[in-house]
Parts: structure tokens; sequence; C-alpha cells
């Protein structure tokens, strides 16, 4: 064996000063780094945003800046009185929970009545679609239209402004502006369904990115909440993004605890099980501590902050990073006068192979477009870094003087196993290779992968039939795929704009969705606007058309020429996009993106989407692209988990050389069977038991690979001192499979995925490692025999 | 002072209102009641800007459960249909303004006792005729309808809408019968109206 230059080097008291020094600047870092805001909670932070085109990027961040704030409650009962009682009350706590900037109830009634009066000038130039198309096909449509309104028992808001719009076109326009009816009642608008009544509450959060202890205010503010209404004998309905978001990090950290905890409890009891001593259980706790500690702070340095999520994974890291001080620890039972210097000597080799392992899987994470997988990778590899330098520069001190008189029961049974398990395997190899065969056959045969990036996150059903009722009863929230809308100009803008939304409108009528938003709908362009006077003009001014039916109604002469003379003042008037964005409410601004080096951009929000591929054609449309966060992210995820695929090959063909350059290609080839026995059974397990298989489990297949390398290389290398290797393998696989076996508790897809996939690789590795390195096992066979 | 004071409106308030109710409890025991009635309109509105009434005419029909259909024949032929939550126009489907969905229906269905929630009421009830103001106790609506006036005998014969603005509208309601059933046009139209 190959004795590298550092063996020859022992300075216990130096490399203990070169680690605490290390460690004081993370401490110095982490206490500068640690005081910001710095876990995120958000799960479309966990989104790859460098695969989009940068416009595409920012208008998406625009449509989800309005949606990730808003929580929608209503309040049931079964009359509309005791609803609007119900949310009268509500408003009250929501206000005094100090979480919104806004609270809606009441129908912002000021706000319309100033926004018709900052439009109503431009009366002449503004008309809505259906009125335009009125008017250019048969203007006597528009006036018998006309009368049925006036004559209507309901006419009278429009009867009451008749003085000042005769004609009733921006009365039109005005209400064509809320495309979707609302009825309401004190004015709170009420929806009701068959025999119940809810009224409608809207707010917004303070912030989009909510900090934990805000999104906890706001679930145990929502529970509370319920129950009152309860009490009071109605029914609360709330939903919105954020509510997804804190039953997520809800969950997250609730898994942080059962992992950290179960796993940090499983190692005291093992160690203590194993030396009956203070030392090791302290030492391993340093290892671990320093390892996550150093892992945070770097992380949270580099990142600027850290996802909740990669704390679940970073807590179930504790079973790995573990690993080190056991190996280290246990092969003091390998020698009667062990001594620091002499374990260094004999497991350094194998530490620090193992350890290269598993930074290379963790490089491959690091590759990934994920910005959650790359703080997943960043995370784990530095806490195993510092970890393994914590076990390599300080235990050596530590450990000085750490010897044993008792012989733990744990090493009589490792042992016993270690010798009893190779033969057992040996005299039934062959059914039970047959078995093995028939099993990853069937299991890799049913296994299909899975790729919708929901499945992120995991909201519990009842959060989801919820949001499905109140996407019923109020469909005004926009779905997620929107379009994106350019031109080179803004009238190249607005013509394709109007284009697309012609389509929709289309669409609309065959129920392919509920409705949809977009400027041009409401703006029409200087053009359009001189379009628009003209068609009036032409139509309904010049034709003598208008002073008719202002006649035949019993409009007096004065009047008749007031309002000609009015019109023909207008005649120059022209509303800017601005001026009309200054007058529109904050959903609508949210569509403009703004013109920016030769190009104009909006989006057009779709609201209750049922057909989604009758939109997508769409997208054919000049300067229309069709975005749909999750579809492309979920296709990214099918990209990905290929090209994972790709990387856990080149893992382990890396590994393969390098073993085999080290200990030649039969022996490399021996090592790697471990690892390549876990992965298969791993991914046939996954088959079996119809679990998810995505980009994830790829992810925790090249964690499998990288401890099937190790506990194959530390049986290898073992020679004489299998008995104690044995136990090290034994015990780190034992913490190791508490965190991941925890990790496989989680409500999260993901995790229980991920944790799934390496509970099953680690305990076929733990299985076939100490098939590896018998020096004849033939003989001992025979031996057996006789 | 203050204090008799007070206490004397608040009683004046109260007698009013048991005096209020009392008249609807008397009104409405005279009215037919039936789960269905239609009849004849004649409607009336006048606009302040217009030197001349708008004139309609039409049909209505009741059913308890179901809704209004008011069907206008002139002078432009056109359909309304309403219920508590939904309405349905020439121009498509309407948000049902706070006054319409249960009042209309109240009012032409003689649901007096449903029209106290939303109204402040006074009546009076004579030997042949009743009359009752009706008075939105909702601030929006306030700005839009100042009063309404109800009158009839077994029968809603008579409705005034006095809007805040100054119009008014006036409907008499001609030929009321109560069929045992709906006809096939008629349940086609509420057919409509069902979600």
């Amino acid at each position: 064996m190959n004795k590298k230059p550092i063996l020859n080097v022992y300075h216990p008291k130096l490399t203990a000063g070169l680690w605490l020094v290390g460690m004081l600047v993370i401490c110095v870092l982490g206490s500068q780094a640690l005081t910001k805001d710095w876990l995120e909670t958000s799960f479309l932070a966990l989104l790859p945003t460098s695969e989009q085109q940068p416009e595409i990027a920012k208008a998406t961040q625009q449509h989800n800046q309005l949606l990730n704030r808003k929580v929608i409650w209503l309040a049931g009962a079964a009359t509309s009185q005791e609803a609007i009682n119900h949310a009268q009350k509500l408003k009250q706590q929501l206000e005094q929970s100090q979480l919104f900037n806004k609270v809606v109830l009441e129908f912002p009634q000021q706000q319309y009545i100033k926004q018709y009066q900052q439009l109503f000038p431009y009366r002449y130039q503004l008309l809505d679609a259906q009125t335009q198309a009125i008017l250019a096909a048969n203007p006597e449509e528009l006036i018998k239209q006309n009368l049925e309104i006036l004559n209507s028992p309901i006419g009278q808001m429009q009867a009451a402004s008749l003085e000042s719009d005769p004609s009733l076109i921006f009365s039109r326009y005005f209400s064509a502006q809320n495309p979707i009816k609302l009825n309401l009642e004190q004015g709170i608008v009420v929806l009701s369904e068959q025999h119940r009544f809810w009224a409608l509450l809207l707010t917004d959060l303070q912030d989009e990115r909510l900090q934990l202890d805000k999104l906890e205010t706001l679930s145990s503010l929502v529970n509370s909440a319920t129950e009152q209404v309860k009490a009071a004998g109605g029914e609360l309905l709330v939903s919105g993004m954020p509510l997804f978001t804190a039953h997520g990090a809800e969950s997250a950290k609730q898994e942080i605890s059962t992992v950290g905890i179960g796993s940090s409890l499983g190692i005291i009891v093992l160690l203590w099980a194993t030396f009956r001593s203070v030392r090791p259980l302290l030492l391993s706790s340093l290892a671990i501590g320093s390892g996550l500690l150093a892992a945070l702070v770097i992380c949270v340095l580099f990142f600027g902050k850290i996802h909740i999520l990669t704390l679940v994974f970073g807590a179930s890291l504790i079973g790995v990073a573990d690993d080190y001080a056991q190996h280290f620890l246990c092969d003091s039972f390998g020698e009667k006068d062990w001594n620091p210097r002499k374990g260094l000597k004999f497991i350094l080799p194998g530490l620090t192979l193992g350890l290269a392992s598993n930074l290379l899987s963790y490089a491959g994470l690091g590759f990934s477009p994920f910005p959650g997988l790359q703080e997943v990778a960043l995370f784990s590899a530095m806490g195993l870094l510092v970890a393994w330098l914590t076990v390599v520069l300080l235990f050596p001190l530590l450990l000085t003087g750490f010897t044993f008189d008792h012989e733990p029961g744990i090493l009589k049974l490792t042992t016993y196993w270690e010798q009893h398990w190779p033969l057992w395997v040996n005299k039934n190899r062959r059914w039970l290779g047959l078995m093995l065969a028939v099993f990853i056959a069937g299991g890799l045969w049913i296994l299909t992968p899975q790729d919708d990036v929901r499945l992120l996150q995991s909201p519990p059903a009842e959060l989801l039939r919820t949001a499905d009722k109140i996407r019923q009863l109020f469909p005004m929230s926009p779905d997620n795929p929107f379009f994106l809308v350019s031109g080179k100009d803004q009238t190249e803008w607005h013509q394709n704009e109007q284009r697309l939304l012609e389509r929709l409108d289309a669409l609309k009528q065959q129920k392919a969705l509920t409705a949809y938003e977009g400027l041009s709908g409401y703006w029409p362009d200087a053009d359009q606007q001189q379009q628009n006077y003209r068609l009036l003009k032409r139509n309904l001014y010049d034709s003598g058309l208008l002073e008719r039916y202002m006649t035949d109604l019993g409009f007096d002469r004065t009047a008749v020429k007031s309002e000609y003379k009015q019109f023909a003042a207008a005649e120059r008037n022209t509303l800017t996009l601005p001026e009309w964005l200054a007058t529109a409410d904050e959903t609508k601004k949210q569509l403009w993106l703004g013109c920016d080096s030769g190009r104009c951009q909006s989006t057009v929000a779709l609201i209750g989407i049922n057909n989604a591929g009758a939109l997508t054609a769409l997208q054919d449309l000049p300067g229309v692209v069709w975005v749909d966060q999750v579809e492309s992210i979920s296709s990214l995820f099918a990209r990905y988990r290929i090209r994972a695929s790709g990387l856990l090959a080149i893992a382990f063909c890396l590994a393969s050389l390098g073993l085999g350059f080290k200990f030649g290609w039969r022996n490399s080839v021996t090592i790697m069977s471990v690892p390549v026995a876990a992965l298969a059974v791993s991914l046939a397990m996954l088959g079996w038991f119809g679990q998810l298989f995505s980009l994830f489990n790829l992810f925790a297949l090249l964690l499998v690979l990288g401890i099937g390398v190790d506990y194959g290389l530390f049986f290898f290398m073992a020679g004489d001192r299998r008995a104690s290797t044995s136990l090290g393998v034994t015990l780190s696989a034992l913490t190791t499979l508490l965190a991941f076996g925890l990790l496989a508790t989680s409500s999260t897809e993901i995790v229980h995925a991920f944790g799934f996939t390496v509970t099953v690789g680690i305990v076929t590795a733990l299985l076939c490692a100490p098939l590896i390195g018998l020096k004849d096992i033939q003989s001992s066979n025979t031996m057996e025999r006789r | 002072m203050i204090l008799i004071k007070a206490l004397l409106l608040y009683c004046l308030a109260f007698s009013q209102g048991v005096a209020g109710e009392a008249v609807l409890t008397e009104i409405a025991a005279r009215l037919a009641k039936t789960p269905i009635a239609q009849g004849d309109f004649y409607q009336q509105k006048h606009l302040k800007v217009l030197h001349k009434p708008l004139i309609s005419t039409g049909t209505f029909t009741y059913h308890q459960s179901k809704g209004v259909i008011w069907k206008t024949l002139t002078p432009v032929a056109s359909l309304l249909l309403v219920n508590e939550s939904r309405l349905l126009t020439g121009q498509g489907e309407q948000a049902v303004p706070a006054a319409f969905g249960k009042v209309f229906k109240a009012m032409l269905g003689g649901d007096l006792a449903a029209l106290t929630d939303g109204f402040a009421i006074t009546g009076t009830d004579q030997k042949t005729v009743w009359q009752l103001a009706l008075t939105p106790k909702d601030e929006m609506l306030q700005k839009i309808i100042s009063t309404m006036v109800l009158s009839g005998d077994t029968e809603l014969r008579w409705l005034e809408i006095r809007e805040a603005g100054g119009n008014v509208t006036r409907i008499t309601f001609e030929n009321i019968t109560h069929p045992a059933q709906l006809t096939d046009e008629q349940e086609a139209d509420f057919e409509r109206l069902s979600p």
C-alpha cells in the first residue's frame, strides 16, 4: 500500500491548533452571517431561473409577486347577512394582526368613482371590443340595446348617467373593465351557492418573502379565525400561496427536529453502548457539530440565504458526518497497544478515499441548475469536509491515551456477523443470486419516472380542497401559466396583444378558459383611439343616429347640441398608457412590464384554464410566448433526471478508474460490486413499492454510490482488522440509516423519496460489504464444513 | 336632558318599528300566497334629463323557488331573468344589484317579511288598499334608491321606485293570475337561470 507523505508528518498539537484557528474564523464569520435574515421558506426559491431567458424570468417574477402575497378569505353562512357579520369580525381580527398591508372587505367605491372621473374625458376614444364590433357592423343594434337597458327595471345606474353619457358608451366601457360580475351587498362581495352565502375578504401580506415567524403567525391566525367563525355558527375558507408556503415551512421544521433529534439520540445510544465512555460521545458531537456549523455558515455566506429544505437534508448529514469519527474510534478495538498515531496511519487512506468519493457525489449535485440542490451539495460537502478535518486534525490530540479494557457486546455481535454472514451467503449463493436477479429485474421493469414539479410541495388534501372550492366560488385569481406578449415598440406590442386577445375571446366562448386579462383589452393605443373616435363620428354622430335616438328618448334640443359640441371638442384627446395605468388597479398595473432596449412587453393573465392544449397553440402568434412554469420546470426535471443518470454513470466510472489505478482492475470490480448492488436494489425497491422516481432519487443514488464505495473500501482495506472495521461500518451504517430512515417519514414527497432510496441503498451496501476482502472464502468454507 | 331625549328617540323608533311590523303582518295576511304568480306590467320611467317618460310594457312570471321572468314586449322585446344569486339580461350575465335579487322576488311574491332585512318599513292598511314605504338600510343602496312605495289589495298592484338622483319609476301590475303550473316556455326560461 502506498503511503502518502502526509502520513509521515504527525504533529497532533499543531494540527489541533490549525483546526482551532479554522473554527474560530468560521465562528466569527457565522456571528455576522447568521444575524441577518438567512432562512428561505418560499418554494419558488428552489426552482432554477438560469435556464430561462431573462425577460421570461422577469415576467414570471412579476406575475408571481402578487400571487405570492394574496390570501383569500371566504366567510360562509346560511344567510348573506350572517356571512357579512362573520366577515366584518374577521376583518377586525386581520387588521389587528398587522400581517397584511391590505385588508379589503368593502368594495373600494371611492377608487372606482375616481377612475370613472379620470377616464371620462376620454370616453370617445375608449371603446370596449364588443361596442366597437356593434358600432362597426350595426349601430342600430347599440340603440336597441340602450333602450333595453334603460327600460329594464335594473337600469338605474345607467339611467342616472344618461345626462353625461347619453349613448351609454362609457358606461359600457367601464363595466367591461370588470369582466366577472360580482354581487355586492352593503358594499361587500357576496358569493352564493345553493343555500349558502360567502362574504369575500382579500388580503395582501406585507412581504412577498415571509420570514418563518410571520408564517407561523399566519397559520395560527388562520386556525384561530376558523375556530371563531365556526363557534359563531359559520364556516371559513382560506386559501393563497402563503398558506402553502407556511405549511411547507412548518412540516420542514418539524422534520428537521425529528431527523435531528432522532439521529442524535441514536448516535448517543450506539456510542454509549459501544464505548461506555463520554469521550467518544463528545468527540463525535464535536465532529458533527463543527461540520454542521461550518456547512451552515459557508452556505449562508455563499448563497446569502439558505432554504429550509436544505436544512432538512442537512439534518440527515449528522448520520454521515459521524462516519469518520466512528471509524477512527472503532479502530481502537483493532489492536491491543493502539494509539491515535497508529490508528490514524491505518485509517487515513480509507477515510480520505471515502471523503473523496463522497465529495465527488456531491459535486455532481452542485452541477445541477437547481438552487436548492446546489445548496444541499455545498452544505453536505462542507459538512463532510469539516467533519473529516476535525477527525484528522483534532482527534489525534484528543484521543491521546484512549484505550479500552472492555470488549463491547456490539463488537462481539458485529464480529459474529462479519464471520458468519459471508459464509451463509456463499453457501446459498445459487438461489440467493437467482432471487436477487429476479427481484432487481422485476423492480426495474415496474419503475416509472415522475417529473412533476408539484411534487416539490405536498400540501395536505384539505388545503387543496379548500383552494379548489374557493376557485369555484370566486374564479378571479389568475392561474400560474400566462402569455408574455412583446413587440419592438408600443404599436407592435399592442397589435400582437390584440391578436392574442381576439383568439382568447374565441376560446373563452368555447369554455377553454373562464376569463383573461390583457391591457390592450382596456387601453386602445393612440391609433386605435383615433379609429374609435372616427367610428363613433361616422356611425353614430355624423349619421344622425345619435340625434334621432336622443330626440326620440326625450332629450331637449340643447342637450343634443351640447353632446355634439362635446364630441367635436374631444377629437384631439389621447390617453397615454402611463395615464391609463395610473387609474388602474394593482392587478392590471402588474400586467405591464414596460419598454426597454427596443422592446415592449406585457403579460396576459389567464383565469380558470380548462384546456391548456388549446391555449398553448396560441404561441404561434407573432410576439406571443406561452409561459408555464410548472410545465417547463417539470420538463426540466425530466431532462435533468436523464442528465443526472449520466452523472451517476460518470461518477461510477471515475470511482472505478481511481480504485483500478490504486488497487488493480480486479480489485476495483470487487469493491465497486458493493455500490452496484446497492444502486440496483434501491432502484428495484422504488419500482416494487411504487415510490416516486424523479431527479431527486438520482441524487440519492449518488449518495448511495459514495457510501457504497466507502463500505466496500473499508472492508477491502481491513485486512486483519475486519472485526473493528465491521464494527465501524455497522455503527456508521446504523446512524446513517437512522438519519435517512427518518427522512423517509417526511410528508414532502421528494424528501421521502430521497430518504427511502438512501435507506434501501445503505442496507444493501451494509449487507454486501462484508463479502468483500475475505482472504480465502473457499478455505474458510472448507474449515466450516470440517 | 340629552339622556331623556335619547330615550325618547329610542322609544319612538321602537314603537314605529312595532307599528310597521304589525301592518306588515296584516297586509301579508291579505296577500294571495301561491307558488306561482303571473301577469302584465306597465312601466313608466321618469328621468330628469328627458322631458317625456320611458314607457315599456310586458309580462312577468314569479315562481317561489325559481325566481322571476321579466319579459319586456314594447318598445324593444327583451328578457330579464333573476333569482337571488343570478341575473341574466340581453347583455348576458350581470351582477345582481343589492336591491334587486331578493327584493324583486319578495315584492312580486308578496313575501313582505323578507323585505324587513334590508329596508326600514312604514305602512298604512285601509279597508281596500294598503300602502308600504320602504327605505333601504344599506348605505350603498341609499345612494341609488331613496324610497320604494308599494301598494295593492290582495295583490301587489303598484310599485314606485324613487331614486336618489330624482328619477322615478312607476310600475302597474295587471291581469294577475295564479296558475298551478308553469308553461313550457316559462320552464325553459327558468332553466337558463339554474347554474
